[in-house]
């Protein structure tokens, strides 16, 4: 595509602009109820701009309540996820995509079984579980549970990555003599750097946003993570609007800034070099 | 200098020493609250720490679950083995935990209580509505009355607060001519069985929900006509065409943000009610009466409960008993919305207001005869969630009153012969 | 596969110390991996797929009795099980297509280079990180006509008589949830897709281009090909993920009106934890991982040939 056509350029950033306009809407509704006080949150609703602005909410949050220490647990759980998944992920996609043995048909039909029924149905053996080995009420135990869930779609998404690498470049090493591993690490790895950031991306987001079981396996509130913080905000009597769109606002700061982060590996291509021949 | 040195060091020890001896003679209790908000998280702190004062060697850790997942939550960790030693226990809850025979029975520690006789008599007979035992001390109760919002009213033309149906009725009417205003917030999702079987029994001119053969009354025909009432206020628009969805919130969101003029609710609404409304632009009347001049409204309540599993009974039934005492009962009421407990608390200035009035009415008056729900019944927890989509159904127009009745009739005729039967 | 060694085959001994070495390679890979998933999800798995087969309680589901097939032959005759069939069917199809198509065409759009690109990435992302319980409640705002913007404007384009909630009514009801997923699931297929289509070689493109092809035309000869085996892991593992994802239809609709919205997975939340039975809700689960096995098996084998046919 040499040609670059002037219509065809408008037209594409119209089409980019529709896309961040429809993602970002919602979450500018959120931050438009954060800021607007309480009285007014039912009465003056449907209006596109806030009448009031208050900070209160976000002052409240971060003061008065215990969100920080929600985050800090999120963004503990959440990174060790990330990086524990990516790890055993990369090892278990790689061995997919590049063996063929008696029994991978079977492991891959167990990964994707893990996905197709409702974690709520094992909930209360994995309760059990954690209460037996003391890991309740603990963030390792979430991390664990949480690497355990992630690492089946880690794996398939590590996998088609490695698929589009041709096996040639990790034999070429290894006649040179490397290891399988040393091939792995020097040359193969740099090149799946886009599908690790993409991986690492999800995963931090999954263990993130995850209600179900940090609401049952913690019981602590310093150990709350913030999806369960959140819940707090909607008692029996009142759902306190202000407050929770106020900490879900700032709940997405660190997502967009971790994906920001990573994007930039994101869009790296692969060097012309390496593939020929 | 070393001297100084010496004895903060001596001071250090002895502090370590003695905390360390402290933990070890420490009892440890696990009070689970269910039904939470911040304020409560706060008084229920309070009230626990003034326990731990008076018992230096127990420790109580407080758990506190998010109401919308709270049965959930509380069911897994008492499924998991993890079950706390005091628990909150809501009403509908307490057959099925008390069914399964996991709460210990607190009718001795109440005999021996010193201040077991000033519990009001209501106290003791909701205590022991599952099984006939004491399964939980109730801490208050929740007493259905009807707020009204007292500008729409007056800008409807509507003089006084309905006192009967037919007033009720008529009212709506007119507050749902003023534009984008409704009459009724009617609470057509979760949790508004109270409302079908308050205004079913109302224009049925009685209570009873079972005939002396066990058969449900709830498709007699004064019941029907009570459902059929609540019908024609959502078809004829006197109640918003979203109520078909609402919850509590909602509605109590509807109330208070002036979309509809009427909710019919217990105490506890007041509070985020008072918060948002001007005391006076709303008050609250007891629920309108029907043909047979009677109404009924609903009466619920909250308590605390033991688990049998608890190891450390005695100290776990002192914290009840001391959450229970007239002080923190009065205390703990006022800030979560419900009837206090002890005989005399109408005296009270904070329950002397307008705004409490329509309950004490209730209470006090003739006409009106509270309404126990059958949470004797085993599966009452299912009726309550089958009657949610049936009963949305009717406020469609897809079924008629006299059908949805006599589906609930049958359930309930059925659920009142096994209960019978294991009697 | 070529098989290439990493020390020179020797004596009789070596070679079978070799051969060891490459059969149990893949396995010391895939050790991690297999461990986590076997302790943490296929043993409560199956100890939960063995509630399918008992009568339980829901407070002590590790003591209770054993009923055979009775929840399976509840299940076949069970009027709602069929209707929520019907609508995880609808569900399931409603937000992928959406997903998918706006997906793509969101990656192709991103696929080339331009200024700012980077903080859009970053934008358009965000969906994906709001937890489903707060987009839920946020979009049941939007639809709100008291407090929400949408349905005035559906009024204003005419497509609505008069503001409602299109969330109380039955027919439309599902619509709404729909839409918060699509919301929610387009960043999901941008990103993957993207990091895919990232890999092709442009040098292709270039030689199609020199070769005189339009741009259709390397889309379907040479884009689609490379993009296959993501689309299919991609769209199978979202179609399962969407199948048992209940939780913006619970916060949005609660399954209702009159159980219009509700789908296999809402209706195993509420028959265990609001009807109690343990037992049954496990049935409708064991019922949905087998269909969704048959879906994935299908899935698997168009993979195949996808992949066989280049």
């Amino acid at each position: 595509m040499t040609h670059s056509n002037p219509t065809r350029s408008v037209l594409r950033y119209a089409a980019i602009g529709l896309y961040v306009a429809f993602a970002l809407f919602p979450l500018y509704w959120l931050l438009k109820i954060a800021i607007t006080p309480d009285k007014l949150i039912y009465t003056t609703g449907t209006a596109f701009l806030p009448s009031a602005f208050t900070l209160d909410n976000f002052v409240s949050v971060i003061f008065l309540t215990d969100f920080l220490v929600y985050f800090k647990n999120s963004l503990l759980v959440s990174g060790g996820t990330a990086i524990f998944t990516t790890l055993v992920a990369t090892s278990a996609g790689y061995a997919f995509s590049r063996f063929s043995f008696r029994g991978k048909a079977i492991i891959i039909a167990a990964m994707l079984i893990t996905q197709m029924f409702p974690l709520l149905m094992i909930i209360a053996p994995i309760y059990k579980i954690m209460a037996g080995l003391k890991l309740l009420d603990s963030l390792w135990g979430l991390i664990i549970v949480y690497t355990a869930f992630n690492v089946p779609f880690a794996t398939f998404l590590m996998q088609s990555f490695f698929d589009g690498i041709p096996k040639d470049l990790e034999d070429a090493a290894m006649i040179d003599g490397c290891t399988r591993f040393q091939a792995l690490r020097k040359v193969v790895f740099p090149l799946t750097l886009p599908g690790l950031a993409a991986t690492l991306g999800f995963i931090f987001t999954a263990a993130w946003s995850e209600l179900l079981f940090a609401l049952m396996l913690i019981n602590s509130n310093d150990k709350m993570t913030f999806p369960v913080g959140l819940k707090t905000f909607v008692s029996k009597f009142a759902v306190d609007w202000g407050q929770m769109m106020a900490a879900g606002t700032l709940a997405l700061i660190p997502s967009c800034l971790f994906f920001i982060l990573i994007q930039r590996f994101l869009v790296k291509g692969l060097t012309a070099g390496a593939v020929k021949g | 200098m070393k001297q100084l040195f010496r004895t903060v060091a001596a001071s250090a020890v002895i502090a370590a020493t003695l905390s360390a001896g402290a933990a070890w003679a420490e009892t440890k209790l696990k009070l689970v609250e269910v039904i939470t908000s911040p304020a409560r998280t706060e008084t229920l702190n309070a009230l626990v720490a003034e326990y731990e004062a008076a018992n230096p060697d127990v420790d109580v850790e407080v758990i506190s679950l998010p109401w919308g997942e709270a049965f959930e939550k509380l069911a897994t960790m008492v499924a998991g083995g993890e079950m706390p030693d005091v628990v909150e226990m809501p009403d509908s809850w307490l057959a099925l935990y008390a069914g399964n025979d996991m709460l210990l029975n607190l009718d001795d520690s109440i005999a021996s209580w010193k201040h077991g006789d000033t519990l009001a008599q209501k106290t003791l007979d909701m205590g022991r509505l599952a099984g006939g035992k004491a399964y939980t001390l109730p801490y208050g109760f929740y007493l259905r009355a009807m707020f009204y919002n007292k500008r729409l009213l007056a800008e409807a033309g509507v003089d006084t607060p309905p006192h009967t149906m037919a007033e009720f009725m008529d009212a709506s009417a007119k507050v749902s001519e003023l534009p984008g205003k409704t009459g009724y917030c009617l609470r057509g999702g979760g949790g508004g069985l109270n409302g079908w079987i308050m205004y079913a029994a109302t224009m049925n001119g009685s209570n009873e929900f079972f005939t002396e053969d066990g058969k449900s009354r709830i498709n007699e025909p004064g019941s029907i006509e009570g459902i059929q009432f609540l019908i024609d206020m959502y078809q004829k628009g006197y109640a918003p065409k979203d109520s078909v969805n609402w919850g509590f919130n909602e509605i109590v969101a509807g109330f208070y943000s002036g979309t509809c003029a009427f909710l019919d609710q217990d105490p506890d609404a007041l509070i985020s009610v008072a918060e948002r409304m001007d005391a006076a632009d709303f008050a609250v009347t007891p629920m309108p009466v029907g043909p047979s001049g009677k109404a009924f409204p609903t009466i619920g309540f909250a308590g605390w409960s033991v688990f049998k599993s608890t190891e450390h009974s005695d100290e776990a039934v002192g914290l009840v008993q001391h959450l229970s005492s007239p002080e923190a009962n009065l205390t703990w009421t006022k800030k979560v919305g419900v009837i206090p407990i002890h005989q005399g608390a109408e005296q009270d200035a904070h329950f002397a207001t307008e705004q409490f009035k329509g309950w004490f009415e209730t209470l006090n008056g003739e006409e009106y005869v509270p309404t126990i729900m059958p949470i004797y019944l085993k599966n009452f927890g299912v009726f309550k969630e089958m009657s949610i989509a049936s009963s949305q159904d009717a406020l469609l127009g897809n079924r008629s009153a006299e059908d949805l009745a006599n589906e609930w009739a049958d359930f309930l005729t059925k659920e009142y012969q096994d209960w019978k039967n294991a009697q | 596969m070529t098989f290439v060694s990493s020390t020179s085959p020797g004596q009789g001994r070596g070679r079978i110390l070799n051969w060891f070495k490459w059969a149990i390679e893949p396995y010391i890979y895939l050790s991690p991996a297999i461990l986590l998933i076997a302790l943490v999800m296929l043993v409560p798995l199956v100890i939960g797929t063995s509630y399918a087969f008992q009568a339980i309680s829901l407070l002590n589901p590790f003591e209770s009795g054993w009923v055979g097939f009775a929840n399976f032959e509840k299940l076949l005759a069970d009027r709602f099980f069929w209707k929520a069939l019907g609508n995880t069917f609808w569900w399931t199809l409603g937000s992928l297509f959406f997903q998918f198509f706006l997906g793509l065409g969101l990656a192709l759009l991103l696929n080339k280079p331009f200024r700012g690109r980077g903080i859009v990435q970053g934008l358009v992302f965000l969906p994906w990180a709001v937890p489903a319980f707060l987009s839920g409640l946020n979009w049941a705002w939007l639809y709100n006509p008291i407090i929400g913007p949408i349905p005035h404007w559906l009024t204003a384009l005419g497509l609505m008589s008069e503001p409602s909630n299109i969330l109380a009514d039955p027919n439309l009801a599902m619509i709404g949830p729909i839409t918060a997923n699509v919301w929610f699931g387009i960043p999901f297929f941008a990103i993957t897709l993207l990091a895919a289509l990232q890999s092709i070689p442009k040098d292709l493109y270039e030689a199609a281009a020199i070769d005189g092809a339009s741009a259709w035309q390397s889309f379907i000869k040479i884009t689609i090909p490379f993009l296959a085996p993501t689309i299919a892991i991609t769209v199978m593992l979202r179609t399962i993920w969407i199948a048992n994802f209940a939780d913006l239809i619970y916060i949005m609709t609660g399954g209702g009106p009159a159980n219009s919205t509700h789908i296999i997975s809402s209706y195993i939340f509420t028959t265990a934890f609001r009807r109690l039975d343990f037992g049954y809700a496990s049935t409708l689960a064991v019922a949905l991982l087998l269909l969704l096995l048959a879906y994935a098996l299908i899935i698997l084998q168009m993979r195949k040939r996808l992949i066989k046919g280049f």
